[in-house]
């Protein structure tokens, strides 16, 4: 798990976006354990009252599921459910504001989708 | 949750200065608290007040149920953790580190002495130095071990950062933490040095001129203000009915830290919005209390 922390976001926001990350990234595998809140405060350096924050969104999302006593799991299907939760984000965080900077720019729609060509065909 | 400590309306006087003017405060059990405020806020008055070591003018102190004042069963409980300095008012403090360290070990019934140990080590800490002897860095380390040591269920650092470094500030919020978790307990941490702190608080107690100005969650405040910029006139519009907390601009440029009410619609405006630190919040907060305490106040003659 990536270990900065930026200001951008609230801290249990961010929590919540590495963990997800990491399930994107099969770091974290469906069905198994995450790290125990205490773990990810002491990562972190954070309280683990903001810790427990972050991880109970996903729990709330049904992204990751409780099993009394042992910890935190992540839920069958929850990789899934936040591929599909972060296409719903990408227009908004991602192609409203590369439209919104492109125009400042004066870069037209046509010079913009051939950028966005470039980059695909460059495999990066 | 369980109230561990409450003072209300404490008033404090030192002869013509009121330090505090009117103190309410509930502290919950196991939640560690950044206090913060300017020099001369009271900080350091108020925790004397909680801690039971100063009595107040006006108002009660009650820990677990029970008067704090001259009571040494609540008082054990408490650990106040002072800024040592060199000299006291009887002369230079010529007492050895161990000599402060033994009175505790007496006076606080939870005193682990292998953790003490432990830290000793940690902050290769000499306890046969007197006081007088050590460096600022040093008398901030012999502070914060008696504080953590002390496992007191209530335990209050006064500045504990101020002497150090960069290196051991970033060691102590670690000790404080791994400690907290194995060991929970109810702290309050008074500090300038805010936002290397901010993640460490759960929740944040402002204050200024002797009051309390605000006391909530830490990632619920810094959630609350954001930063809008753009151009002066864009920036108007977007920002229209939330309350500006601060301002500045150039030309026609114009960037003002507002106070979120949670349906604000930025989007459709070509504006900038970004978050603010804990730091300038308190900075901005400060600022607005002590405007509208001075336009309070009668003129003087």
């Amino acid at each position: 798990m990536n270990t900065n922390l930026n200001t951008e976001q609230s801290i249990y926001i961010q929590i919540a976006r590495k963990i997800e990350d990491d399930i994107l990234r099969d770091i974290l595998a469906e069905g198994e354990a995450i790290p125990s809140t205490n773990q990810l405060a002491a990562l972190y350096k954070i309280n683990p009252a903001t810790a427990a924050k972050g991880v109970n969104i996903l729990v709330d999302e049904g992204i990751l599921f409780k099993k009394r006593g042992i910890g935190m799991f992540v839920t069958e299907g929850g990789k899934r459910q936040i591929i599909v939760k972060r296409k719903e984000g990408f227009y908004e965080k991602y192609v409203v504001s590369l439209v919104r900077e492109a125009r400042q720019l004066n870069i037209d729609t046509e010079e913009l989708v051939e950028m966005i060509k470039r980059v695909q065909h460059s495999g990066q | 949750m369980a109230t561990v400590l409450e003072c209300n309306g404490v008033i404090k006087r030192f002869g013509k200065t009121t330090a505090l003017n009117g103190v309410d405060l509930t502290l919950d059990e196991n939640k560690i608290y950044g206090l913060i405020g300017r020099n001369g806020a009271g900080k350091t008055t108020l925790l004397g007040i909680l801690a039971g070591q100063n009595f107040a003018d006006e108002g009660s102190v009650s820990s677990y149920g029970l008067p704090v004042w001259e009571n040494s069963e609540v008082m054990e409980k408490i650990c106040f953790s002072r800024e040592l300095s060199a000299s006291t008012a009887f002369g230079p403090d010529t007492r050895k580190v161990k000599e402060l360290f033994r009175i505790a070990r007496i006076f606080y019934p939870n005193w682990d002495e292998e953790y003490a140990k432990r830290l000793l080590v940690e902050f290769k800490l000499d306890i046969k130095k007197p006081i007088n002897k050590l460096s600022k860095g040093m008398l901030s380390m012999v502070s914060i071990i008696i504080a953590l040591a002390s496992r007191a269920p209530i335990t209050f650092l006064d500045e504990p950062v101020a002497g150090l470094d960069v290196m051991m500030r970033e060691k102590f919020y670690q000790l404080l933490l791994d400690d907290y978790m194995e060991n929970p307990r109810t702290y309050i941490i008074s500090t300038h040095i805010i936002d290397e702190a901010s993640n460490v608080f759960e929740e944040v107690v402002l204050v200024d001129a002797g009051r309390i100005m605000l006391k909530r969650n830490t990632e619920e405040l810094r959630a609350q203000y954001a930063y809008v910029s753009g151009r002066e006139d864009t920036v108007s519009e977007a920002i229209k009915g939330l309350q500006v907390v601060h301002r500045e601009g150039l030309g026609k440029s114009l960037t003002v830290c507002v106070r979120l009410n949670g349906n604000e619609q930025f989007e459709q405006y070509d504006v900038d919005v970004s978050p603010v630190s804990l730091q300038k919040i308190f900075v901005y907060l400060t600022e607005q209390y002590e405007s509208t305490a001075n336009a309070a106040a009668p003129a003087l003659a």
